[in-house]
């Protein structure tokens, strides 16, 4: 009986288990209908019974009894709940890109739900990055993300461009984002040829994140504040931005998925300078044929002189349209092609993808060959254990990089043509037979085409960026993860200057090989509980190991006997030089998440860092984050239909940061050169005598790790069925104990001391308003704005300090960090009377006269904005982006050549008549001033005497500026007529990026080019700088 | 079992932890030294100073005293800008002061043995000092190089600085006195002298000449120890003269000339980047003066450059410095025999010694003219004895105005000791300079921006024709 009860029983439990069960089938799709293969589908409620679709987007699951809700979800993609009606068929598509209930990633490549989260992350994914390819990932980024500031050295092929995250906190330097791609950090430094501090002859060679392939990359996720950071320690201090690179997916009939992504661009010079074509090479109204830049020549009529200029032949006297510059400058061409193959199964996925990137540069014999091969794959061994590996090489060659700043033959700058010199002229630049500079203008300055031609400036950089992870999970929700990286990069440079160059005229070489190598080990381990069912709770355990090296070995040789041979054998003169670094960190972390009903989450890690760098004693340090995400909307059960989501955040985090590698301990070096003016220099052993020197700083005593803490409060709303968004944060840093290299009075006998020093405060807000205002089947228009403003505040440097230069830009223009000021441009200005602040004119010459070195305000802009726009009208898609930057000052060097050289339009105006500089006032003997009366000796004599005793007031300017950033108009063929070629998407498209500067304060160069590159933070500078360029083209996107 | 397990993870765990701290320890530069042999660091002083003296003060600031008639980016006009004197502070204050004070102290802990290499550091330290106050006046120098006591040291004024200097230049005197038989060896280090304590000593005291004839300028009570000097031995011969070799191979040759390599090729004389004003061209040319012929290039008698010439002028338009003087291999020359002959003439002739002036000065005019008709490393001309009478027979009776234009003559290419001389004697007289923003000619630098935005002590920059202290 008992036995016969017992089956019965388990007979009508099994029946009841049977009855009670649904299998739910369906597929997964994203909008346009594509499979999303290892979407995961979860029974909510019962996260522990889920699935993931299959290589054709399909599933199939067992719901337990009682389950009404699945939840699908797929990285970069909207998570969705489904109530289950009567059917078993569930066919889901999920948005792209949708914010709330997005996936986003976190800090060590943790994905987590961004309503969780307590910090703002953004997020670009890869439609918006290829849009209209920029060929430095970084720039992608301008306009679309909140709180990043992009800037960039102008149009160098391959030149570098620097982030800056919610302003400047670290005065020594350290305000780059770390970078990580799929989870590993890769070096994004940037190391300018040329001397140091960037000013002589500088190279910019770009940034290292700038070789990473835009078509590669499914999304970036921007970790602005320390809370977002804090697992990531103190490397990430200035943020961080996570790369995502695109895993294998198959084609939505089966096999493998090919996408091909081509465009070809030309490249033209953004903006040139208005030129003046009135007046002749010379000075003082006389004409003058080695006048090049100095236009102060008599008025072109059309008469014969003796001699033009190169020719030295007599003839008329002409204008050459805008300077020649046409003539000089070229038309670049940019090609980008991509090929990528794909697949997926539920057991594997692979992705192998094939870049190219060819450029021709606007500067003559500049070029870039760029070269990615990329393969991402994974592996479901079992239930249990999965691997995944990334690998990517790139190798770029770059040729005439085009040189900036002073202080090098191989500059041309704007400034370096005239309104009656024919750049004709001076070809051809070469005699063949004998290798003799041809052409020239005079013995003392070079062909600009032999500069060009002749002198190399080339660069031959390998990158390999490879990573591997295992993640073990025993256990449903208990997972480990163990990820190795390893960044190589290999950077070759060679510069030469041709024999017979003028200023170099023996010839030289220089050979530059830079090394840089990182190791990184992560081991994670997650674990997931639900404690009741209202509270879950999810912990992360984690140990990090970090190795840096660098290695830097050079050779500099001079005076060759036989030109263009680059041999040390063939140089009378051979330095060699030889730099390595090397820096280890271990760190320790651990993260929880609190979750009560989904709406409230508290976030808490725990980070300790050990830096090999740092004192033994002193070398561990901890920072703590906390974080919280309360989603109202949910809580109080506020949504309707016009309110959607609403969810509140808040959270503090401190960050600690060590310091660069051998900076503790005083040092001889041995030197190689002894420096001169001109690089006059002599070299090591003199007269068979080695040398070493005392190192210039003196090293720290006790040095404590940086402490930064940060603050962050922030909403997201949602109204309209989601159609309009609004997300704000305020945010606000205090940055304490920046180990810096503090300028000391050189008559110490030392330049610098490394100490710990001041406070830098820095607090902002942003915003970002995004919607649809229109959505029909036809016709969308998507738009968004996003608003960025955060200032710097330097409370305190040390004491008997009040300002230390953070960068020089030679002459007497630096700049500056100030107690009680920010991030500021220090000048010489006119010398100004203090009741009307007019310009005191020199009675004696009617000139202005020079005044006491001052601020002339912060280099970082007061805000910046992005305006982004796409519209979908039928199978058209057009998008354009504009972006604003507003404030912040800038000193152009180019401006300041253009107007002494009388080559623009201003400088015309009276240049003929009696020329009074109305703007200046005469002091009286009381101390009053009257309106000057004083003619200067001519309009030459004003402009000319403008920047004299170094005066750069009038070359300083306001560097707001609005530009019209990329325009893409892409028509897709209808699905229809691709069937039968078994193509399952091609559309074509225009795109142009930089196409247009819309407004600007600062005449005839464009405002955003820097002489700093992405290494140095000299914001706020400009000198001869290769203008930017528009680039233009056609693009063609192939899925089969 | 539980027991190992527990004991096994410990060990892991302490493996771990040492092996981290082990791993951390790479905080050394492999690249360095942590210490420095003196005949390692002295070169290294020598050689940064005479370098950056020639390439900077020597291409940008010889037209200051005229001595040629334009250089590039010259401050003459009343500006000085932050490269020349950003550069020329730092060489002096942390290339050559900062190493001295290391050298200096190392050898002074090391005891008597020491001596001799201590004395070399003092005495350069001391010519440091002079020129530093020669060129700026107002000077950091009892709180300088102390950054520990003093990180913002306070300014001493010029008379205090020299007779500072004096001070330091009989400390290394009486450390010469007191070494004993077996010094250290420091004939590597030391590219002037190779070791040759005596001509230290000499050198020692012929700076001290120099600095009281500046200071007695103002204090005649420097008299007194200008005539306890005068018995001291000094530089009296070219074969002690002072001066750093260079040579004629490219990564060892006088930035002078190197200039010229680089930027335009050829020579002085081909290229006309160093041309003489009249100032130093009719001084030259006059008197038979033997040295017109071996230091100026003028074979079609074009005469003087005008000071108005812009930047480094136009080759075979004037006169130019000839390659005798500008070429690879030509000497820094830091003290010349005949400077003290010339003192002991000025001296002789103001009765503060009872010096016969008119042989002094016939010495020194020989010295000069020997020097450089053959005396001068790598001398490329001579001289002929008879030429030398010739032209000493020519001068005549010494006068303090002769003196004074042969000291003139005799600092030729050395623009400090040059600029001295004029400041301090008044002669010759200079031309105007055009376009000048001074009513007279340069007597002062400013203060690199870099002092005066990191040390409140600097005093506010004087119009740059203030004249000195030492000046009547």
């Amino acid at each position: 009986m008992k036995k016969t009860t017992l089956v019965l029983l388990l007979l009508f439990c099994a029946m009841g288990t049977m009855l009670a069960q649904r299998t739910i089938t369906g597929t997964v799709s994203d909008n346009a209908g594509e499979a999303l293969i290892g979407a995961s589908i979860i029974v909510k409620g019962s996260e522990n019974v889920g699935t993931t679709s299959d290589i054709d987007g399909s599933y199939s699951l067992e719901v337990p009894a009682g389950s009404t809700v699945l939840i699908y979800s797929y990285t970069g993609y909207g998570t969705k709940e489904m109530t289950l009606g009567a059917s078993n068929v569930m066919n889901v598509s999920l948005e792209e890109g949708v914010l709330v209930g997005e996936v986003v990633v976190t800090a060590l490549g943790i994905e987590r739900e961004s309503k969780d989260l307590g910090y703002s992350i953004d997020k670009v994914g890869s439609e918006e990055l290829v849009r209209a390819r920029e060929t430095n990932i970084v720039n992608a980024l301008q306009g679309k993300v909140t709180g990043v500031q992009v800037s960039n050295t102008g149009g160098n092929l391959g030149g570098s461009s620097k982030v800056i995250i919610r302003g400047v906190n670290s005065l020594a330097g350290r305000n780059n984002p770390l970078w990580v791609i799929d989870g590993v950090p890769f070096n994004n430094a940037q190391n300018p040829g040329g001397d140091a501090n960037g000013i002589s002859g500088n190279r910019d060679f770009g940034n290292g994140a700038s070789v990473v392939n835009p078509d590669d990359i499914e999304s970036i996720s921007v970790l602005k504040g320390a809370a977002a950071t804090a697992l990531y320690g103190s490397r990430a201090a200035a943020g961080a931005i996570l790369v995502t690179t695109k895993s294998g997916k198959g084609s939505k009939g089966g096999g493998p998925r090919v996408e091909v992504n081509s465009s070809y661009r030309q490249d033209r010079l953004m903006v040139s300078p208005d030129y003046q074509q009135d007046y002749a090479m010379g000075s003082q109204f006389k004409y003058d044929s080695s006048s090049v830049g100095f236009d102060w020549g008599p008025r072109i009529v059309g008469q014969n002189v003796r001699s033009l200029p190169v020719t030295g032949e007599s003839g008329p006297l002409q204008a050459v349209d805008d300077n020649g510059i046409n003539d000089f400058f070229e038309v670049g061409n940019t090609f980008i092609n991509n090929f990528a193959i794909s697949d997926a199964s539920e057991k594997m996925n692979y992705r192998l993808s094939l870049g190219a990137l060819n450029q021709t540069g606007v500067i003559p014999g500049s070029s870039l060959d760029r070269y990615t091969i990329s393969l991402k794959a994974g592996v479901k061994h079992s239930d249990k254990l999965r691997s995944d590996f990334g690998i990517q090489y790139i190798t770029t060659e770059s040729e005439g990089t085009a040189a900036a700043g002073a202080n090098d033959p191989n500059i041309i700058g704007f400034s370096s043509f005239s309104s009656t010199l024919d750049q004709n002229l001076f070809k051809p630049w070469i005699d063949e037979d004998l290798g003799t500079q041809l052409n020239q203008i005079d013995p003392s300055s070079n062909n600009p085409f032999w500069i060009r031609n002749e002198n190399r400036n080339d660069r031959d950089d390998s990158r390999l960026l490879a990573n591997f992870s295992m993640t073990y999970t025993p256990i449903k929700d208990l997972s480990f993860t163990g990820r190795v990286g390893y960044d190589y990069n290999q950077d070759n440079r060679f510069f030469s200057n041709r024999k017979g160059t003028a200023q170099r005229i023996v010839g030289d070489f220089t050979v530059d090989n830079l090394n840089r190598t990182q190791f990184n080990i992560d081991i994670i381990g997650n674990y997931k509980v639900d404690l009741t069912e209202d509270f879950s709770l999810a912990i992360l355990g984690g140990f990090n190991y970090n190795r840096r090296e660098f290695s830097r070995e050079g050779l500099f040789s001079t005076d060759l006997l036989v030109p263009e041979l680059f041999s040390p054998g063939n140089a009378a003169q051979n330095v060699a030089t030889r730099d390595f670094s090397e820096h280890i960190l271990f760190g320790a972390y651990s993260s929880v998440d609190l979750s009560y009903k989904d709406y409230l989450t508290l976030n808490l890690t725990g980070r300790n860092d050990w830096s090999s760098t740092l004192p033994i004693d002193n070398n561990s340090y901890f920072y703590p984050s906390a974080s919280l995400a309360f989603v109202f909307s949910d809580a109080l059960n506020l949504t309707s239909d016009a309110f959607s989501y609403g969810k509140l955040r808040a959270s503090f985090a401190q960050v600690g940061n060590d310091t660069g590698p051998y900076q503790l301990d005083f040092n001889f070096f041995p030197i190689a050169s002894a420096s001169g003016q001109y690089s006059l220099d002599v070299n090591f052993p003199f007269d068979g005598r080695l040398a070493f020197a005392k190192a210039n700083t003196i090293p720290p005593e006790d040095l404590l790790p940086e402490r930064q803490n940060s603050v962050e409060v922030g909403a997201e709303l949602k109204f309209f069925d989601y159609k309009l968004g609004l997300d704000i944060a305020y945010f606000a840093t205090q940055n304490n104990d920046q180990i810096l290299r503090l300028p000391i009075p050189q008559t110490t006998g030392f330049g610098f001391l490394r100490t710990n020093v001041g406070q830098v405060n820095t607090s902002g807000i942003e915003f970002t308003v995004d919607a649809t205002p229109i959505s029909t089947k036809n016709f969308q228009w998507n738009t968004a704005v996003n608003f960025s403003s955060a200032k710097t505040e330097v409370v305190e440097l040390t004491e008997g300090v009040d300002r230390i230069q953070l960068a020089s830009a030679f002459t007497s223009v630096s700049v500056q960090a100030v107690e009680g000021g920010g991030i500021e441009l220090f000048a010489t200005p006119w010398l100004r009377d203090s009741t009307t602040n007019r310009p005191i004119i020199n009675p004696a010459t009617g000139e202005r006269q020079a005044g006491e070195l001052k601020s002339f305000g912060s280099v970082l802009p007061d805000f910046t904005m992005g305006f982004v726009n796409n519209f979908s009208i039928g199978d058209f898609d057009l998008s354009f982006t504009v972006d604003w930057r507003s404030g912040g000052v800038m000193k152009s060097s180019t401006v300041e050549n253009l107007q002494t050289g009388g080559l623009t339009q201003e400088t015309t105006q009276n240049r003929e008549g009696t020329f009074i500089d109305k703007e200046g006032v005469l002091l009286n003997p009381d101390g009053t001033v009257r309106e000057n009366d004083i003619p200067l000796a001519s309009a030459q004599a004003f402009w000319t005497s403008l920047d004299n005793n170094g005066v750069s007031e009038a070359s300083i300017f306001d560097a707001s500026f609005v530009k019209l950033r990329e325009v893409a108009i892409s028509y897709n063929l209808p699905k229809s007529l691709l069937e039968n070629a078994k193509i399952s998407g091609l559309s074509i498209g225009l795109e142009a990026r930089n196409v247009a500067l819309l407004w600007s304060k600062v005449p005839h160069i464009d405002p955003e080019t820097n002489l700093f590159g992405s290494g140095i933070d000299g914001f706020g500078v400009e000198r001869s700088n290769i203008s930017s360029t528009r680039s233009m083209g056609v693009n063609l996107k192939l899925t089969f | 079992m539980k027991f190992l397990k527990i004991f096994s993870l410990i060990l892991l765990i302490g493996v771990m932890v040492t092996s981290c701290e082990e791993a951390l320890d790479v905080n050394t530069d492999p690249l360095v030294a942590t210490s420095a042999d003196p005949n390692a660091v002295l070169p290294f002083v020598f050689v940064q100073y005479s370098n950056r003296h020639t390439s900077e003060l020597g291409t940008r600031m010889m037209d200051v005293p005229q001595h040629i008639a334009a250089c590039f980016n010259s401050p003459r006009a009343g500006a000085t800008g932050s490269t020349i004197t950003g550069n020329t502070w730092g060489m002096y204050y942390t290339q050559v002061l900062g190493n001295l004070a290391l050298v200096e102290a190392d050898a002074l802990e090391g005891g008597p043995g020491n001596n001799n290499i201590a004395a070399i550091a003092k005495i350069f330290k001391a010519k440091s000092f002079f020129e530093l106050s020669s060129i700026w006046g107002a000077i950091p120098f009892t709180q300088g190089l102390d950054g520990v006591q003093f990180p913002t040291p306070e300014f001493d004024s010029q008379e205090e600085v020299f007779r500072g200097v004096l001070t330091i230049l009989d400390e290394a005197i009486d450390l010469i006195d007191a070494m004993p038989a077996d010094v250290a060896d420091v004939s590597t280090g030391d590219i002037i002298y190779g070791g040759n304590m005596d001509n230290w000593r000499r050198w020692a005291n012929s700076l001290k000449l120099r600095v009281l004839m500046m200071i007695r300028n103002k204090d005649a009570a420097a008299d007194n120890e200008i005539s306890k000097v005068l018995s001291e031995p000094m530089i009296e011969d070219n074969s002690q003269a002072a001066l750093i070799r260079y040579a004629d191979n490219p990564a060892e040759t006088n930035s002078w000339q190197r200039l010229i390599t680089n930027f335009f090729g050829g020579t002085s004389e081909s290229s006309g980047v160093y041309s003489p004003t009249s100032v130093s061209y009719d001084l030259f040319n006059q008197n038979d003066d033997p040295r017109f012929d071996v230091m100026i290039y003028d074979p079609s008698d074009l005469g003087p450059a005008d000071m108005g010439l812009a930047t480094f002028g136009a080759p075979g338009s004037t006169a130019h410095v000839s390659n005798a003087v500008v070429r690879n291999d030509m000497s820094h020359n830091m003290f010349l025999p005949s400077e003290i002959s010339f003192y002991r003439a000025e001296l002789a002739l103001l009765g503060v010694s009872t010096d016969d002036a008119q042989a002094e000065f016939e010495k020194g005019l020989r010295q000069i003219c020997e020097f450089w008709g053959g005396a001068v490393p790598g001398a490329t001309a001579t001289i002929a004895t008879a030429d030398i009478d010739n032209f000493i027979s020519n001068i005549g009776a010494v006068d303090l105005q002769k003196v004074h234009e042969q000291l003139y003559l005799e600092s030729f290419f050395r623009p400090v000791v040059a600029w001295n001389t004029v400041r301090r004697t008044k002669v010759p007289d200079m031309l105007p300079v055009p376009g000048s923003g001074i009513t007279t000619i340069l007597k002062r630098f400013n203060y690199p921006p870099n002092e005066v935005s990191s040390n409140p002590n600097t005093p506010a920059n004087l119009p740059t024709d203030t004249p000195m202290w030492f000046e009547n």
